[in-house]
C-alpha cells in the first residue's frame, strides 16, 4: 500500500493562524499535530501537539517541573491564554530546515513513511501530490495498517 | 630551562582557560599533561603530595556537597521558600526582591553559587510574571547576592574551599571572619538594587491575587524526605562547626552526609549522581597539577620571596593590594584558577608573617577580592553565565554590557566596603 492510499483528510492551518485555534483543532479532532501550509497551499511543516505545549508552558516551568504543581486551575487557564496572542509562526521552532519537512509523495511506501516519522520524530506525515497536501498519515493509522490482525494479549488489552 | 618551559606551559594553559578558546577542562588537563611531559609531575607527586599534588580534600568536599545538593533540590524546599516569601511581601516588587536576595544569599552560603541560581531563577521568573514585574533586575540581583553570600562560608564558593585547604582555616574561621561582612554587603546590595532598578518596582495591586493563588505547599513533593534531608544537612553543618572537637576533615563530613542522604532517600545512583559536575572536579585536578608544578620548580617560592620583601611588615598594604588586584582580576578571569595559583603564594606570605592576625588577614583579602570581583562582569563568575543563559531561554536576554554596567557598580562599592572592614577589624586597632 502507498501513502496516497493510507492518507486521510487532515486539517491544515496557515502560519498566521492563531495558536489557540490550532490548539483547539488538535484537541477537538484528537490529532497528534497539524500540517502548516504556506499561503499557496504548499506544506511548510508539521506543528506537533508537544510544540504547542512547549509554548503554553513557560520555559522556567520546563526547567523546574516542581513549579507546575503550584498553579491552581485559574492560573492554568491564564497559561492557556498565552496561545491566543501568538500565531502558529511563533509556535514553530525558529530554525526551519526545508530538507526536514515531514512529508512524502503519494507513491511512498509504508517503510518510507515510517522512516520519515522515525527520523524527524513526527507523529504525522503529510502526503503530497504535485507539491500540494492531499492528506496525512498519522502514526496510529500507519500501525493500524502494519499490524492489522495481531491479537491483543496481556496488559495491552483495552476494555 | 625546565622552569621556563613550565612557566610557558602554565601561562599558555591559563590564557586558554581565560579566553575560553578551548573548553577549560581540556586546557587544564593539557597544562597538567605538559607538566608530566616536562618531568615536573609524576604519579607520586600528582596523587600523594599534599603540597604539589591533587588536593583530594577539595575534590571530595565538592563531590560530597554536590551529592547532598542533588538530593536536597528534589525536595522542592527552595521553590517553597521563594513563593512563601514573595506572598509574605504581598506582591510588592521591591519587598519581593529583598526576600529573594536574602534567600539566595543564605542558600548560597550553604550551596555552591551555580546550584543556587539554578534553583532560584526559575521560581523568580514565575513570581515576576505573577506580579507583573520585569524579571531581569531580579535575576541580576540574585546572582550578585549568590556571589556575595557564597563568600560567607568555607563551602559557599569553590575559591573558599581551596583557601581553606591550603591555609588550614576551619569552617568556623570563615564564618567568624567573613559572615559579618557578607551581612553588611548584602544590605549594601539591597540599597544599590533600590537605586539601580528603581523603575522596576512599580506595584500592580491587581496582580496580587495571581501571586496569592500559587500554592507553595504543592512544591514540597516528599515531606518525609524533606525532614530527613534537613536533619542530615544540619548534621553536616554541625560536623563542619565541631571540627575542633571531632577532628574530622570537612571533606569526610560532606562524604558521610552524602552517604547518609543517599541511604535514606533510596534514590537511584544515576539520580543522585546527575548533579555531580564531573567536569568541574576534573578541572580542579588539572589545576592542582599545574599549580603544583609551579611550586615544584620554585616559581611560587621566588614570587612569594619578592612579595614578602616588598610587603615587609606592611601587611595592611599587602592585603589592600591583594584585595584590589583579586577583585579586578576575578572580574575578567575565572576566580578558581586565580585562587588556586595565589593560594601557595599567600600561604608563604602569611607564614613569613609568623601567622600574626595582620598577616593572616591576607587570606580574607584574597577570598573577598576573588568572590566579590566575580560580580563585576557578565563572565566574572560561572553563576553569572548560567543566569544569562536562563534569562535568554525565557525570552529576557541580558547582554554582556546589560549585566556589566550594574556589575561594575556593585563591585566598585562592595570591594571598598570590604576594604574598610579589613582595615577596621585587623589593622586599625593593632
Amino acid at each position: 500500500m502507498r501513502a496516497g492510499d493510507l492518507a486521510e483528510p487532515f486539517p491544515t492551518v496557515s502560519l498566521s493562524t492563531d495558536g489557540l485555534t490550532a490548539a483547539r483543532l488538535i484537541g477537538e479532532a484528537r490529532l497528534p499535530g497539524l500540517i502548516v501550509c504556506e499561503d499557496d497551499g504548499s506544506p511548510h511543516t508539521v506543528l506537533g501537539g508537544s510544540q504547542v505545549l512547549r509554548f503554553m508552558i513557560p520555559q522556567y516551568v520546563q526547567d523546574d517541573p516542581t513549579l507546575a504543581r503550584v498553579y491552581d486551575d485559574a492560573a492554568a487557564e491564564e497559561l492557556l491564554g498565552r496561545l491566543s496572542t501568538k500565531s502558529v509562526r511563533e509556535l514553530l521552532p525558529r530554525r526551519q530546515d526545508r530538507d526536514d519537512l515531514p512529508v512524502v509523495d503519494r507513491d511512498a511506501t509504508t517503510v518510507e513513511i515510517a522512516a520519515v516519522m522515525a527520523q524527524l520524530h513526527s507523529p504525522v506525515v503529510g502526503v503530497l501530490d504535485h507539491g500540494r497536501v492531499i492528506g496525512a498519515v498519522t502514526v496510529s493509522r500507519l500501525f493500524e495498517h502494519l499490524f492489522p490482525d495481531l491479537p491483543l494479549t496481556g496488559e495491552g488489552h483495552s476494555s | 630551562m625546565t622552569t621556563v618551559l613550565v612557566l610557558v606551559a602554565f601561562v599558555a594553559a591559563y590564557v586558554l582557560i581565560a579566553t575560553e578558546r578551548i573548553h577549560r577542562v581540556a586546557a587544564a588537563l593539557g597544562g597538567a599533561a605538559a607538566m608530566v611531559v616536562l618531568g615536573v609531575a609524576n604519579a607520586q607527586v600528582v596523587f600523594f603530595s599534599e603540597e604539589t599534588g591533587v588536593d583530594w580534600n577539595v575534590i571530595f568536599l565538592l563531590l560530597g556537597m554536590m551529592v547532598i545538593v542533588g538530593v536536597l533540590r528534589r525536595t522542592g524546599v527552595f521553590e517553597y521558600a521563594a513563593i512563601w516569601s514573595a506572598k509574605r511581601a504581598a506582591g510588592r516588587p521591591f519587598a519581593v526582591l529583598v526576600m529573594l536576595v536574602v534567600i539566595t544569599a543564605v542558600a548560597s552560603a550553604l550551596l555552591d553559587n551555580v546550584t543556587t541560581v539554578l534553583l532560584i531563577a526559575p521560581v523568580s521568573l514565575l513570581v515576576c510574571e505573577q506580579i507583573g514585574a520585569p524579571p531581569v533586575p531580579f535575576l541580576i540581583a540574585e546572582v550578585m547576592a549568590s556571589n556575595i553570600g557564597g563568600t560567607a562560608t568555607l563551602i559557599g564558593d569553590p575559591p573558599n574551599i581551596i583557601i581553606a585547604s591550603r591555609s588550614g582555616l576551619s569552617f568556623n574561621d570563615f564564618a567568624l571572619n567573613l559572615a559579618p561582612i557578607v551581612v553588611i554587603l548584602i544590605c549594601v546590595l539591597i540599597v544599590l538594587c533600590r537605586l539601580m532598578f528603581r523603575s522596576a518596582f512599580t506595584f500592580h495591586p491587581e496582580r496580587v491575587e495571581a501571586l496569592m493563588s500559587l500554592d507553595e505547599r504543592e512544591a514540597i513533593r516528599d515531606i518525609p524526605l524533606l525532614v530527613r534531608s534537613g536533619i542530615v544537612l544540619a548534621g553536616v553543618l554541625v560536623g563542619f562547626v565541631a571540627r575542633p572537637v571531632l577532628d574530622v576533615e570537612p571533606s569526610l563530613v560532606a562524604l558521610l552526609g552524602a552517604g547518609a542522604l543517599v541511604a535514606i532517600s533510596r534514590m537511584d545512583a544515576e539520580d543522585y549522581l546527575a548533579d555531580v559536575e564531573w567536569s568541574t572536579l576534573v578541572f580542579f585536578m588539572g589545576l592542582f597539577v599545574m599549580v603544583g608544578a609551579l611550586v615544584e620548580v620554585g616559581v611560587i617560592g621566588r614570587l612569594a620571596e619578592s612579595a614578602t620583601s616588598a610587603v615587609a611588615d606592611h601587611y595592611f598594604l599587602g592585603s589592600t593590594v591583594l584585595l584590589l588586584a583579586s577583585g579586578v582580576l576575578s572580574g575578567v578571569v575565572d576566580n578558581i584558577p586565580y585562587v588556586a595559583t595565589m593560594s601557595p603564594l599567600v600561604a608563604d606570605l602569611v607564614h613569613a608573617g609568623g601567622g600574626s592576625p595582620g598577616a593572616a588577614a591576607a587570606w580574607w583579602a584574597l577570598a573577598l577580592g576573588a568572590d566579590l570581583g566575580g560580580n563585576a562582569t557578565a563572565v566574572g563568575a560561572s553563576a553569572n553565565v548560567v543566569v544569562l543563559g536562563i534569562a535568554a531561554r525565557n525570552g529576557h536576554p541580558i547582554t554582556f554590557w546589560g549585566f556589566t554596567k550594574y556589575g561594575l557598580v556593585v563591585a566598585a562599592v562592595t570591594i571598598p566596603v570590604a576594604w574598610v572592614y579589613l582595615a577596621l577589624r585587623y589593622y586599625a586597632f593593632t
